[in-house]
């Protein structure tokens, strides 16, 4: 059973189409990352889930309950979580205070046991709080009711590396108990942690949707290699190399491929330091979805929207060609990793008769 | 139920109290120096005459010379009317407006809350103030005005602050419309001040000329505390106005806050 149904989820704010004919699934008992860059349409996307918003075309359901019908939607948000990407409090009212007030408008069934893992000062006024202190309040609040579903913008963004491990584990744990949650982030590693299925959102279009694995086969790693003597141009030619980069006694490279083969070829050099980190979310847009066309290759229909109004197909229109032209002053390097995406300049002409 | 209205009501305790000491002590101020007023043995009456028919609407100045009149025109048209209500307007302004903004209403209408709750509790929380004010002041000011030895009808002061509750929930109300209408908290305060005070001025300049129709939507009109003062006569149908004008705009304010996106 799905806990969250989007259907052709259009959101506009003027001039701006924030949310494209979205659709997707949350299936119950999972934790799906939605993840893209700041400003793809994730917070409109989530908003409009809790009702804070209304969607401009089409609709979802949460918990069965459909956006559009207030009643139903706010019955079942007896049974939703929500945490904000920056949760905002009354800063005159201590976190105790806070809680006791969320208690009663939501309910209390667990916030004792979720203090002994996220403890903020629950005795100070909130206006004291660090971020991370806000962002455990936050938590606490969200997880209190003990909701079937949590529905998280970015939930991370405030939290110790220490903190946010703990929280990671914390999910897990919650996804046994069998709560679903739906999770927002453009930080693709920590998606890659705790996610099960992922949802790709790029200007407001959904990009991609697959399992955390498939993601994880197509995204690579982002390798920097500094070695004794400068490699020859030949020397990284493995297979699963590409968008090679050198300077001097670095070479700068994204492999995707098994990371034991990785470990095999670096052996062959004489390394003074190795750093193997996940590429940065755009990179991995670039080169493994292309442009936003390849979302049709996964099931998302775009015409529709494009179709429905001639300037919202002139706004994506406008920001997709932007997108591309950054990608083509790429493309030089891709090409030369014996990479290339061959569908690009097709991809573009299509935008352009869009 | 009325969880919200606890909740921010509590929150407003401390500005309460405050206000409370505030108002006090400019009666205590005020009434203090009124004997020497009377005592003086100047001719207010004819003073007053001389004030342009505006002057006196606004802060009407009808019975100098008696307590009744000199409260009425010294504390009640000034604090009461005019500031009590613009500050009602700013309150009520801020309060749904600013926690659109700040984000801070994400995490109530999260929960399974109406938006129509949420208001309504809202306005209750507000109306709150309002109500306590009305308890504690009368009491305040009819002891000031026995320790200065003078004499003030208590039934008159019971009643000048009954009636200015409907008029303080419809500037409240008006504030709220504002509040809903407005995504940024600081126009919303603004706007509501602003209209508040210009239908008191509307209704002050139009006061006795061929123009006087022109305050009808004034809620100044509608509740007078030199009429209850020193006339000792009651608006019972002003006071309905204003009830029924409360109610149309805390409507108003739900249709707003319903429709829109926060």
């Amino acid at each position: 059973m799905a806990v969250i149904e989007v259907e052709g989820l259009t959101k506009r704010f003027g001039d701006v189409l924030a949310n494209d004919d979205l659709s997707f699934a949350v299936e119950s008992g999972e934790i799906f990352g939605f993840l893209g860059p700041n400003g793809a349409g994730k917070s409109t996307c989530i908003r409009c889930l809790m009702g804070f918003q209304s969607p401009t075309a089409g609709t979802a359901r949460v918990l069965g309950a459909d956006v559009h019908d207030d009643a139903a939607l706010r019955a079942a948000r007896g049974r939703v979580g929500y945490l904000p990407a920056h949760p905002s409090f009354d800063e005159d009212v201590t976190g105790r205070r806070f809680l006791d007030h969320q208690a009663r408008l939501k309910g209390d069934e667990r916030s004792d046991e979720l203090l002994e893992l996220f403890d903020p000062p629950l005795d100070r006024k909130i206006g004291g709080y660090s971020t991370g202190n806000a962002q455990m309040l936050a938590i606490v609040q969200g997880f209190m009711h003990a909701p079937d579903l949590v529905i998280m913008d970015e939930p991370t963004a405030g939290l110790d590396p220490l903190k946010q491990e703990r929280f990671n584990e914390f999910l897990r744990a919650e996804r046994e108990a069998g709560v679903s949650i739906f999770f927002s982030s453009h930080v693709l590693s920590e998606v890659r942690r705790v996610c099960d299925r992922i949802g790709v959102i790029r200007d407001g279009r959904l990009a991609a949707l697959e399992s955390v694995e498939e993601l994880m086969g197509r995204s690579g790693k982002r390798v920097r290699v500094l070695t004794a003597d400068p490699v020859a141009p030949g020397d990284l030619d493995w297979p699963g190399v590409v968008d090679v980069e050198q300077t001097g006694r670095q070479a700068t490279f994204t492999f995707t491929g098994d990371t034991n083969a990785l470990l095999d070829h670096l052996a062959g050099f004489d390394t003074h330091d190795i750093e193997i980190d996940e590429p940065p979310l755009e990179e991995v847009f670039m080169h493994f979805y292309g442009d936003t066309d390849q979302g049709a290759e996964h099931g998302v229909s775009r015409d529709a929207a494009a179709d429905e109004s001639g300037e919202a197909a002139t706004v994506t229109g406008a920001v997709a060609t932007e997108n591309l032209e950054a990608a083509d002053g790429e493309s030089g390097r891709v090409q030369s990793g014996g990479h290339a995406s061959q569908d690009r300049p097709q991809s573009r002409s299509e935008d352009e008769d869009a | 139920m009325l969880e919200i209205t606890r909740y921010h009501a509590r929150r407003r305790v401390k500005g309460t109290v405050a206000m409370t000491i505030g108002f006090a002590a400019f009666c205590a101020l005020i009434v203090g120096i009124f004997p020497s007023i009377e005592a003086s043995g100047v001719d207010f009456e004819a003073y007053i005459e001389s004030l342009p028919e505006a002057f006196q609407t606004s802060f009407g100045v009808e019975a100098f010379a008696t307590m009744e009149g000199f409260l009425a025109a010294e504390f009640y048209q000034f604090i009461w009317v005019l500031l009590l209500g613009l500050y009602m307007a700013y309150a009520a302004g801020d309060s749904i407006a600013s926690d659109v903004e700040r984000g801070r209403l994400d995490l109530v209408l999260a929960t399974p809350v109406s938006r129509t709750q949420v208001l309504l509790e809202r306005f209750l929380a507000l109306f709150g103030t309002v109500l306590v004010l009305n308890i504690v002041m009368p009491l305040v000011i009819f002891g000031i005005v026995l320790a200065v030895g003078e004499e003030v009808a208590l039934g008159s002061i019971l009643l000048v602050h009954a009636f200015s509750i409907p008029y303080l929930a419809v500037c409240t109300a008006i504030g709220l419309v504002l509040s809903t209408a407005v995504t940024r908290g600081n126009v919303a305060t603004r706007g509501a001040i602003a209209v508040v005070f210009l239908l008191f001025v509307l209704h002050s300049v139009t006061g006795g000329t061929n123009f006087d129709w022109l305050g009808w939507a004034s809620p100044t009109l509608y509740y007078d505390p030199s009429e209850i003062l020193v006339e000792e006569t009651v608006d019972l149908a002003g006071a309905l106005v204003l009830m029924v004008g409360t109610l149309l705009l805390l409507t108003l304010a739900r249709t707003i806050f319903l429709g829109r996106d926060v």
